[in-house]
């Protein structure tokens, strides 16, 4: 069953060490503002750095922490018994039964949330401003804008296939509504399925300055009999750099990930 | 919706340069919503229409604030009505004779695809626009300013470019990539970013400029007043061009939209349907 999973994977393993040797000197760049040891070594305890209007700032590049136990190829571990509707059972067993080929990403389309954000391999950079927050994905290059100014998720949107999010604190966690998806995506890498209904709920709480909770909400009542929620430790990435990694070859990445 | 905005949905809905049709058609059903929502902090004339013509602001460092949707207006005809965006077509179309001296490799290279009717575009093949292409397609791109990094979302591409002002400088010898690694300085209000560091990959426009990995673009990003960024995009490539050649390219604000999702899909289907040897 392994097979067509672990292919992918080692292929963008094998495309992130090769960019990580030749990068080294970009990779290394201290990152500004990070408070520090008296060694110089970025003080990863310390108390969670806050804006100039007062809420935790979120900037930094991010990614799944070490020691967080879900899982790119199943994102409800720990959930016992998944509340899929009938439909969603079925559409997911067939994808179950070919180890999830077929997925989006074959084609160099989007993982999909949260999947895009969940890959210990490609991190992501937030950019918080006071009006605006941005989530770069390494994963394909592509980017989320969070927008903070006030405006409401519209009622019957275009769908896309990162949805359109806002972003409100409530105390010290920044929650991120997104909706407006398409139903192309899926959940995790074997293809836990969503629909066009989905309700993307994160809530982002940073712990210090090295660490982050990020709980991400599922409401989708045309795939999920109930809204379902995993919690993702995040680990902070200090004096290092996203990378470039574009899906640039849709032809060669599909030959590669075939049904069995 | 201001005059701008009606010409950019217009021209969203029309540009259609080469063959790069098949992308954009992919791209024509944007969220209308969200492509309609007026920017907050704009200085509005008396009649309420915003006054882009108001100084640039500036960031609590004092550093212009080059923050904003940006687009680059596609030229209008006879009638008045949007034409295509001349600079994604051709980015040497305002250069005079003997400005942009092409070796004879690139010069073939040029010719070659008018046979071809642009039909090996590397965008035809939903890949990567790069720089400065990702600017010029008329889709609008944001910018995003911090004191230590800008950052530049381009709803074309849909993809980002990091800008670092941090102080670091352009990494020696790096592995190639699409959007090539950039930093920045300030020379008084203008922001210089200087990338290097491409694959020879991306063309500079749709007829074809070609690049290698000599390439090293400098950008000079200058916000003239509230409604308007001068781009002075120049193009050092020795293994390409016999000099480096520069295009100037004005940016709109666009004050009551959004950079939306544009991804390019299903490339092999419309692939097969495009003409040219």
């Amino acid at each position: 069953m392994a097979v067509s999973i672990v292919r992918p994977t080692l292929v963008l393993f094998a495309c992130v060490l090769f960019a990580a040797v030749c990068q080294a000197q970009w990779l290394s760049s201290p990152s500004p503002g990070i408070p520090r040891l008296a060694d110089g070594k970025p003080d990863l305890n310390a108390a969670v750095p806050r804006t100039s209007y007062g809420k935790p700032d979120l900037s930094g590049v991010w990614r799944r922490a070490a020691d967080d136990t879900h899982s790119t190829t199943f994102l409800a571990s720990g959930l016992g018994e998944i509340p899929l509707q009938p439909s969603a059972r079925e559409l997911y067993n067939r994808r179950l039964a070919v180890d999830g080929a077929g997925r989006p990403a074959e084609r160099c389309l989007p993982h999909g949330l949260p999947l895009d954000m969940m890959f210990r391999e490609a991190p992501f950079r937030i950019v918080q401003t006071p009006a605006l927050t941005v989530i770069l994905l390494e994963m394909f290059n592509r980017f989320r804008q969070v927008p903070t100014d006030g405006r409401s998720l519209v009622p019957d949107p275009q769908p896309t296939w990162l949805g359109y999010s806002t972003g409100r604190w409530e105390g010290d966690e920044f929650v991120v509504e997104t909706v407006g998806f398409n139903d192309q995506t899926w959940l995790d890498n074997r293809g836990l399925p969503h629909s066009d209904a989905l309700r993307l709920t994160e809530r982002f709480k940073r712990l210090n300055v090295g660490r982050m909770d990020l709980t991400f909400t599922i409401d989708d009542a045309k795939a999920y009999t109930r809204p379902w929620s995993v919690t993702m430790k995040f680990e902070l990435l200090p004096d290092t750099d996203l990378l470039e990694y574009m899906c640039d070859n849709e032809k060669w990445a599909s030959t590669r990930a075939q049904p069995r | 919706m201001d005059d701008a905005n009606q010409l950019q949905r217009g021209s969203r809905a029309m540009r259609t340069p080469l063959t790069l049709c098949a992308l954009v058609l992919v791209s024509l059903p944007a969220a209308a919503q969200w492509t309609e929502f007026p920017l907050k902090n704009v200085p509005r004339l008396a009649n309420g229409e915003p006054n882009l013509s108001a100084p640039a602001p500036r960031t609590s460092d004092g550093r212009p604030d080059l923050s904003g949707v940006w687009w680059v207006r596609p030229s209008t005809d006879a009638n008045g009505n949007p034409g295509q965006p001349r600079f994604f077509i051709n980015l040497a179309a305002d250069a005079k004779p003997g400005e942009v001296t092409m070796l004879p490799w690139a010069l073939a290279f040029v010719k070659e695809q008018v046979t071809t009717l642009g039909k090996n575009h590397p965008v035809s093949k939903c890949l990567p626009p790069g720089v400065p292409l990702s600017y010029t397609a008329g889709a609008p791109f944001k910018i995003v300013q911090t004191p230590d990094l800008v950052v530049m979302l381009y709803e074309y591409s849909n993809s980002f470019r990091q800008v670092f002002l941090d102080g670091r400088g352009l990494p020696r010898d790096p592995q190639p990539v699409w959007v090539g690694y950039s930093v920045a300085r300030w020379e008084d209000d203008t922001l210089v970013v200087e990338t290097a560091g491409f694959n020879d990959k991306t063309w500079l426009d749709g007829i074809g400029h070609p690049h290698t990995e000599a390439l090293r673009v400098t950008e000079r990003l200058r916000r003239r007043d509230f409604g308007h960024l001068d781009m002075q995009i120049t193009i050092d490539d020795p293994k390409a061009y016999e000099k480096p050649w520069t295009a100037l390219i004005p940016a709109q604000l666009a004050t009551s939209t959004d950079v939306m999702e544009y991804v390019c899909v299903e490339n092999e289907k419309s692939l097969q349907h495009m003409v040219g040897k």
